[in-house]
């Protein structure tokens, strides 16, 4: 038995990079609302997977963060991006359709 | 509705669960000591995950900040407490941490940043000893204690139930461990039922710890002792204090070091003592069988169900504090700390049960020997001057009582012939079993001029009425037939009236004149009887009597030597004569005539004659 599910979490994995700096150039966010947002297109199945990403983004300089006080709740993390992460995240763009249309591709000629 | 959901809240909430009161991202939280158990090793294991990685105390606070929100979301100022359910919430929302940890794994760096990392590893779950009621098969106590020890409870099980055949042992222990231990109920107990193994490095760590932190508070005691010294304004008091301190923190270990030891010895002893009820109660069932012992339960109790009551009531009475004893060593060994009250009122009722029944039946019993009466029986005696006294064995099939364990065939037959207050038999007559007992004979002078015999009938009874229809109830008989009294070898105690010290005196009563012959068979009858000789019971047998004004005088008794078996009458036993020497001794004899010499002994034979030295020995 192959299990599928292993696959779909690798693909969502590889791509969840990507959504986040997208999310994020849509304007600052906090993780539960780039969490939420990503449920929405059902791309994180747990949450816990996100805070390494935004760590380690954060690291290699994409992005930044400053603090908010938060009325409800401990104070929060709202993450934005750096100059380098606006073009990092242009050349991913670029990248990833040239994927997509040539798995297209690869995956219309199978059939 | 409105009114209903409070009021199902309310009905919720009487399983009473013990808080704890936790800061995440300098939130606080309550929450039942089950869910923050889960919680706790949930974020211990995803800081293991992440510890090592680049930047991981900042991922760890950004997920514990996410919790937070998260327990935030599911609390109100009507349910304050956080359950299981919102850290199982909370847990499956997060992911599992083997899930996510892997995103950072590509990015492992250096580990140099162990050092400030603020979060300490939460110690390992100390393991507790409980019962394991999800792998149980009667009460999960062999499940628990293999988790305790890391064992396969199936071997546990097996060696209770190879001990169960050990007297017991194994059922006991099992039933006091199962009282003792208690059930993991909630998460934390199961966590800390399965907790770290205790094993040998575990516990070469733990004392490891104990010395470590040992050593460092004696050193911190010896700072604070020097700056003290230093110090000399500091305040007295303070050092007075640390040195409080620091005595009370030795004796804390050699408390604990001796409370350990203090269980095993309580188990031990208690242990030992149980196995020694057993065997005796055992013994007791055991000695059941015979037949003797079966009848004096019948004999001595009042009813036949008392004595069951007081062996019931003795182990009960004993039984109980053995249990305890075991009870309290396992609990301190392993440290369980769990009360139950019931357990506590249910040894003390128990114990008193025993006592009561004990008390009981031993009043019962003693009671019904309180009074003692005796009734004389007249027996008509037609007059001889000369009577013949003779014992006559009645025809019943007797067996010793032995209730002293004297198997010595010495010693039973001394016992037999002696007369005492615990001379008594069982005898079977055409299949019924009596108590049969040794009656006495005194002869004393008589005030009259008429030949008396009396027989003085006694026994013991909760009152003096039952005491005297007891006595009346001994059936002992004298015949006459011509000039020969008979009289029965023992006297017969009637079944219903149990053995309550029955005894028979009898009393010949003679005028001054009368004689009486003592046949030899009267030798184990006669008691004590006062003559003007002082003549002992035995050498009075054999012989005739005659009542004088002073008491018995023997007729017989001329040539009477007390020494008679020990040494040799020269008279009559050695004889030196014309024809040579003859001496005849108990057990030898030697004799020298005209053929020649002859010495015979008991175990050899030397012969000298014509035919020359002739030895024969039994012994070769």
């Amino acid at each position: 038995m192959v299990n599928s599910e292993n696959t779909k979490a690798q693909m969502r994995k590889g791509v969840l990079e990507l959504c986040i700096l997208s999310i994020l150039s849509q304007g600052d966010a906090y993780p539960t609302e780039i969490i939420e947002k990503l449920k929405e297109t059902k791309l994180v199945v747990v949450e816990g997977t996100l805070y390494p990403l935004l760590t380690r983004l954060k690291n290699t300089g994409l992005l930044t963060y400053r603090w908010e006080e938060s009325t409800s709740g401990p104070p929060r993390k709202y993450y934005m991006l750096t100059e380098i992460g606006t073009t990092y995240l242009k050349e991913l763009h670029l990248s990833w359709y040239e994927l997509v249309d040539a798995v297209n591709k690869t995956i219309n000629k199978q059939d | 509705m409105l009114l209903i959901k409070p009021l199902i809240n309310k009905t919720k909430k009487i399983t009473m669960n013990k808080t704890v009161t936790i800061n995440i991202s300098g939130i606080i939280f309550h929450i039942e000591e089950d869910a923050y158990e889960k919680l706790n090793k949930y974020l211990t294991t995803i800081r293991g995950y992440f510890n090592k990685a680049e930047g991981g105390n900042e991922i760890m606070s950004d997920i514990e900040a996410r919790i937070a929100e998260m327990l935030q979301s599911k609390t109100s100022p009507i349910k304050q407490v956080v359950l299981m359910s919102d850290v199982d919430y909370v847990m499956d929302s997060m992911g599992k941490p083997e899930e996510f940890a892997g995103e950072s794994s590509d990015n492992t760096s250096t580990e140099n940043d162990t050092k400030e990392n603020t979060y300490t590893y939460s110690e390992p779950i100390k393991k507790r000893l409980y019962r394991d009621g999800d792998s149980k098969v009667l009460g999960g106590v062999c499940s628990g204690v293999g988790n305790y020890f890391d064992v396969d409870a199936v071997w546990l099980r097996i060696a209770l139930l190879l001990m169960f055949f050990f007297a017991g042992t194994g059922f006991l222990l099992y039933i006091i461990l199962w009282i003792a231990i208690p059930e993991a109920k909630t998460t934390a107990e199961k966590l800390a039922m399965k907790g770290e193994k205790a094993d040998i490095n575990n516990i070469s760590k733990t004392v490891k710890e104990e010395a470590e932190q040992f050593k460092k508070r004696m050193e911190k005691y010896g700072e604070e002792f020097k700056n003290s010294a230093s110090n000399y304004k500091d305040v007295p008091r303070n050092s007075v204090e640390k040195v409080v301190d620091f005595l009370g923190d030795i004796l804390l270990i050699f408390g604990r070091v001796f409370l350990k030891f203090f269980g095993i010895i309580l188990v031990i002893i208690g242990v030992a003592l149980f196995f020694l009820l057993f065997t005796s109660v055992s013994g007791i069932s055991f000695a059941q069988g015979n037949i003797d012992f079966n009848q004096w339960i019948e004999l001595l109790f009042l009813d036949g169900k008392d004595f069951y009551l007081a062996i019931l009531g003795i182990v009960l009475f004993i039984g109980v504090p053995v249990v305890v004893l075991i009870y309290v060593g396992v609990k301190i060994l392993f440290k369980i700390k769990y009360y139950n009250r019931w357990v506590n009122l249910g040894a003390g009722v128990t114990w008193l049960i025993g006592l009561i029944l004990v008390l009981y039946v031993s009043f019962k019993t003693v009671s019904d020997y309180s009074k003692t009466a005796k009734v004389r029986d007249n027996i008509p005696v037609t007059p001889y001057n000369t009577l013949y006294l003779k014992m006559k064995e009645i025809p019943i099939n007797t067996q010793e009582l032995n209730i002293s364990d004297e198997d010595e065939e010495g010693e039973r037959n001394y016992r037999s012939n002696r007369r005492g207050d615990n001379d008594y038999i069982i005898g079977t007559n055409k299949g019924v079993k009596y108590l049969l007992g040794h009656p006495q004979l005194n002869i004393i002078k008589s005030q009259t001029n008429e030949i008396q015999l009396v027989v003085v009938k006694e026994a013991k009874g909760g009152d003096k009425y039952t005491a005297t229809e007891r006595a009346k109830n001994i059936s002992y008989n004298v015949f006459q037939s011509d000039s020969v009294l008979e009289f029965d070898n023992l006297f017969q105690v009637d079944n219903a009236d149990k053995f309550r010290v029955q005894d028979i005196t009898v009393i010949l009563k003679l005028p001054v004149g009368k004689i009486v012959y003592l046949d030899k068979s009267l030798e184990n009858l006669i008691y004590d009887i006062e003559n003007v000789t002082n003549t002992y019971d035995g050498d009075m047998v054999n012989r005739r009597w005659i009542m004088t004004e002073n008491g018995l005088k023997c007729l017989d008794c001329d040539g009477l030597d007390e020494n008679e078996d020990e040494e040799i009458n020269i008279e009559k036993n050695v004889k030196i004569d014309v024809n040579g020497v003859d001496i005849n001794a108990k057990d030898a004899k030697i004799k020298v005539d005209s053929t020649g010499v002859k010495i015979h002994s008991k175990e050899s034979k030397v012969t000298i004659d014509k035919n020359g030295i002739h030895v024969d020995s039994k012994e070769k």
